[in-house]
């Protein structure tokens, strides 16, 4: 074990793109970084803004928030109302001094097992020079 | 200038002929200059009635009291409500129908303009005063106001002590009504969104570190939820809902009790709190900025809701309070939203 940082991910997937999407990276075993906590959500516009400070008030050093591409939501209109809603909170944390790259959204099917192993790297690879996440956490 | 006279006759006329229960205004207070929320019941109550710069509260928070207290009677009086509004209130009434809280024939809506003034910060009074007291205010003159001290009489420039919010206000008269007092003046802010540029130059750590000495002062009173007008929910997301425990409460039942933010006012906790809120008041604040009149420990949470209000105008083009016809921000869409920090 080295003594690099190694970020902690809570990623929010929807269930009938994103999460299908991980498992196809699962089960095509494709290679990505253990960091992930994947939390399966029924739909990304289901996601609350109190999900995403919960994270990172139990130490998730970056959220991702990950849904079906627009058009393609099972609830048809899901992913629209997440856009809106994570576009505000993304703001409103840089407002208060979070980095802006700790909170991230991404669409990804259920045929795009590459994508999520790559969204993930590039995830891991710009939180590593940020340091641990303290700003929101507890008992600091 | 509005017309006290005008005001009263008005007030009398419908509380003559029955047309409402009661009527939301303001009073003079006899101790002190700043005015205090008014409930006339009777014609011959007008008297007390008053309109000045002091006239700082948003009378829409008591449209919630109200259809609280109609909620719970057996009988209740089915004629509506009078309130008077200045622009911010008339906004937030606004808000209330537009989410359906409300509905327009449940208000009968009397709205004066601000014109060339608005409300008077209390703490910014204070400041200038040096902590003395103020027994009086006049408000003849025009870009001055006169204060009266126990040590005399004291010229203070008006736009030094009226509140953040009036000085970066667009729309200083009402925008809905049944009658309306006084003039439209158009006044336009130079920067509507002044407020927050220089926190928003900042780097992300001296944000933080802005924040977190403002936010750490928070003792989690409430009274900025308290007296919003827009928050209305039976139940906050931030009170536990069961809160008792009991020698029976099991480790099972205590494991699914969901507590999104605990009551101590540690950083975290606090920091929780003023997001949620902002995000709430995202796209439905109206900046009458009650919130921050009211902290007892200063915390400028108005900033917090200045910057979505102004994200939302830049992002959705979206003001809040504007048409009560349109759907609300966040339970609406295009499809043309902005999308570019999304992967």
């Amino acid at each position: 074990m080295s003594d690099q940082f190694e970020p902690k991910i809570v990623a929010f997937l929807c269930k009938w793109c994103s999460s299908a999407g991980s498992d196809l990276a699962g089960v095509s075993r494709m290679k990505y970084p253990p960091n992930v906590v994947p939390i399966t959500v029924m739909c990304s516009g289901s996601v609350s803004p109190l999900y995403i400070l919960s994270a990172f008030k139990r130490g998730a050093d970056g959220v991702l928030v990950s849904g079906c591409h627009p058009g393609d939501c099972h609830y048809i209109k899901g992913n629209y109302y997440a856009r809106r809603r994570i576009a505000l909170v993304k703001k409103i944390l840089e407002f208060i001094g979070l980095e802006p790259q700790r909170l991230q959204m991404s669409w990804i099917s259920a045929a795009e097992g590459s994508k999520y192993t790559e969204t993930i790297k590039d995830f891991v690879q710009e939180l590593k020079p940020l340091g641990p996440q303290t700003r929101l956490r507890r008992g600091k | 200038m509005v017309n006290l006279q005008d005001l009263k006759k008005e007030v009398q006329k419908i509380l003559k002929e029955g047309k409402i229960k009661y009527f939301i205004g303001y009073e003079k207070r006899e101790d002190e200059p700043f005015a205090k929320p008014s409930f006339i019941k009777k014609p011959e109550d007008v008297e007390k009635l008053t309109w000045n710069p002091t006239c700082v509260h948003n009378l829409a928070r008591f449209l919630v009291f109200e259809k609280r207290r109609k909620a719970s009677e057996k009988e209740p009086d089915e004629r509506p409500v009078g309130i008077m509004v200045k622009g911010c209130d008339s906004r937030a009434i606004n808000v209330l129908i537009q989410e359906k809280f409300i509905n327009r024939e449940d208000v009968y809506i009397i709205g004066v303009s601000c014109e060339n003034t608005g409300v008077i910060d209390e703490k910014k009074l204070s400041k200038k005063l040096k902590n003395k007291q103020a027994q009086k205010i006049d408000f003849g003159e025009k870009d001055n106001f006169v204060v009266t001290t126990n040590d005399g009489k004291m010229k203070v420039p008006s736009k030094e002590i009226l509140a953040d919010n009036c000085l970066e206000c667009k729309t200083n008269y009402p925008v809905v009504y049944d009658v309306f007092l006084g003039e439209k003046i158009e006044r336009k802010p130079e920067d509507p969104f002044e407020s927050i540029k220089k926190i928003e130059s900042l780097s992300p750590k001296e944000k933080y570190n802005f924040w977190k000495e403002q936010i750490d002062k928070c003792i989690r009173c409430y009274a900025c939820r308290s007296v919003c007008p827009m928050c209305y929910c039976d139940e906050c997301v931030v009170d536990s809902i069961e809160l008792s425990v009991t020698a029976e409460t099991t480790a099972d039942e205590k494991a699914k009790k969901i507590i999104w933010t605990e009551k101590s006012p540690v950083s975290s906790e606090n920091f929780t709190y003023h997001l949620v809120r902002a995000i709430h008041m995202a796209g439905r604040c109206v900046d009458c900025g009650e919130c921050e009149r009211v902290c007892p420990v200063d915390i400028p949470i108005r900033l917090l809701n200045k910057k979505l209000e102004k994200e939302v105008v830049e992002l959705f083009d979206y003001e809040a309070g504007f048409d009560s016809d349109r759907p609300p921000l966040l339970s609406s869409f295009k499809e043309k939203d902005p999308q570019e920090f999304i992967r």
